[in-house]
């Protein structure tokens, strides 16, 4: 009885959970395959980010400070250190009406960041843990910034 | 004679889009505006219903949204212009702190209110039922003017449209002419 009762609150609960990150998903989808390599060795993470079609997201250096560049940031490893990310060069959007211009990315693209693990990285299965922000607009509205949780698998061997 | 007709065929059809984009249904119009009551930049608070008996024009911004602040000087423009006719200009900021909208605007040096809608909760009033459903309601309404008149009822609500975006605010301007001329 006690069980179901948790399980009455519990579901809920992750559905609604569920809901509000749907949203962010829709617009973002991050795809990043696995990483193998060899302790005390380098690699480059080659993550594909897709933008929903309609959708653009800016850029990660834009023209205007007061714009929210796309940006990754990967939580801090003991292991592996990462180095400078490698962005795709921006499209121009025309802001129409106005000889101004956004840097922006659309559809699919890819960033790479170059890792380096040490010699005395654990052998076997690792995540890296990293979150993506940005901000989209399409031709009826801009969404509000978010961030979306992603994982980077890594194999160390 | 062929490219003659191709040709005329693309012309109509790139008029029919502009006239089509022109013309677009706004929301809500004729409705009463949701009152509402906020703090300013300024430290003041103002209300809706303070300004009774002026024309009103209400920009929904947020400080990293571009087209808001392509739109920035033009308001600024439009409410020098027409503060001696009657018309009031403002901003409402949507779901951002005061010390960020504070520092963020100061370029473009606003003489009008800036009014923040740190919860959202006035946009969301502002949210038209039934446009971008998928979208949190506090969302819809960001980079859209509204005129709302002396009585307190909006007469013109133009939603974001990147495809003919109108970042000096002509059409707006029309609107706020015909109804002062129409006095």
């Amino acid at each position: 009885m006690i069980m179901m009762n948790w399980a009455i609150i519990i579901v809920p609960v992750f559905l609604l959970m569920g809901n509000k990150k749907f949203k962010p998903a829709d617009i973002v989808k991050i795809k990043v395959p696995e990483i193998v390599v060899s302790a005390g060795k380098r690699a480059v993470i080659k993550m594909e980010v897709e933008i929903k079609k309609g959708y653009h997201i800016q850029a990660n250096k834009v023209n205007d400070e007061l714009l929210i560049p796309t940006i990754v940031k990967i939580d801090e490893d003991k292991n592996i250190t990462t180095g400078r990310q490698k962005f795709p060069p921006a499209k121009k959007f025309k802001l129409e009406g106005t000889n101004n211009f956004l840097e922006v990315y659309d559809g699919v693209f890819e960033i790479r960041i170059p890792i380096k693990t040490k010699t005395k990285t654990p052998k076997g299965e690792h995540i890296l843990d990293a979150k993506f922000h940005y901000q989209a607009c399409d031709n009826r509205t801009c969404l509000f910034p978010k961030s979306i949780g992603f994982s980077i698998p890594l194999k160390i061997i | 004679m062929k490219s003659i007709l191709k040709s005329l065929v693309l012309i109509s059809a790139a008029i029919f889009s502009i006239v089509a984009g022109a013309q677009e249904v706004q929301p809500m119009l004729g409705q009463t505006a949701p009152s509402f009551t906020l703090k300013a930049l300024d430290g003041k608070t103002y209300s809706l219903e303070q300004f009774k008996g002026k024309y009103i024009v209400i920009h929904f911004a947020a400080t990293w949204c571009p087209f808001c602040n392509a739109e920035a000087p033009y308001l600024q423009e439009l409410s020098k212009s027409y503060r001696d006719k009657g018309v009031e200009v403002f901003i409402v900021d949507v779901k951002e702190d005061k010390e960020l909208v504070q520092k963020s605007l100061t370029r473009f040096n606003f003489s009008f209110p800036v009014l923040l809608d740190e919860d959202g909760a006035v946009s969301t009033k502002y949210a038209p039922a039934g446009v971008q459903p998928d979208l949190a309601r506090h969302e819809v309404p960001l980079a859209s003017n509204l005129i709302i008149d002396k009585e307190g009822k909006i007469r013109f609500y133009s939603l974001l449209n990147t495809t003919a975006f109108d970042a000096k605010l002509t059409m707006l301007k029309e609107k706020l002419d015909s109804f002062l001329n129409s006095k």
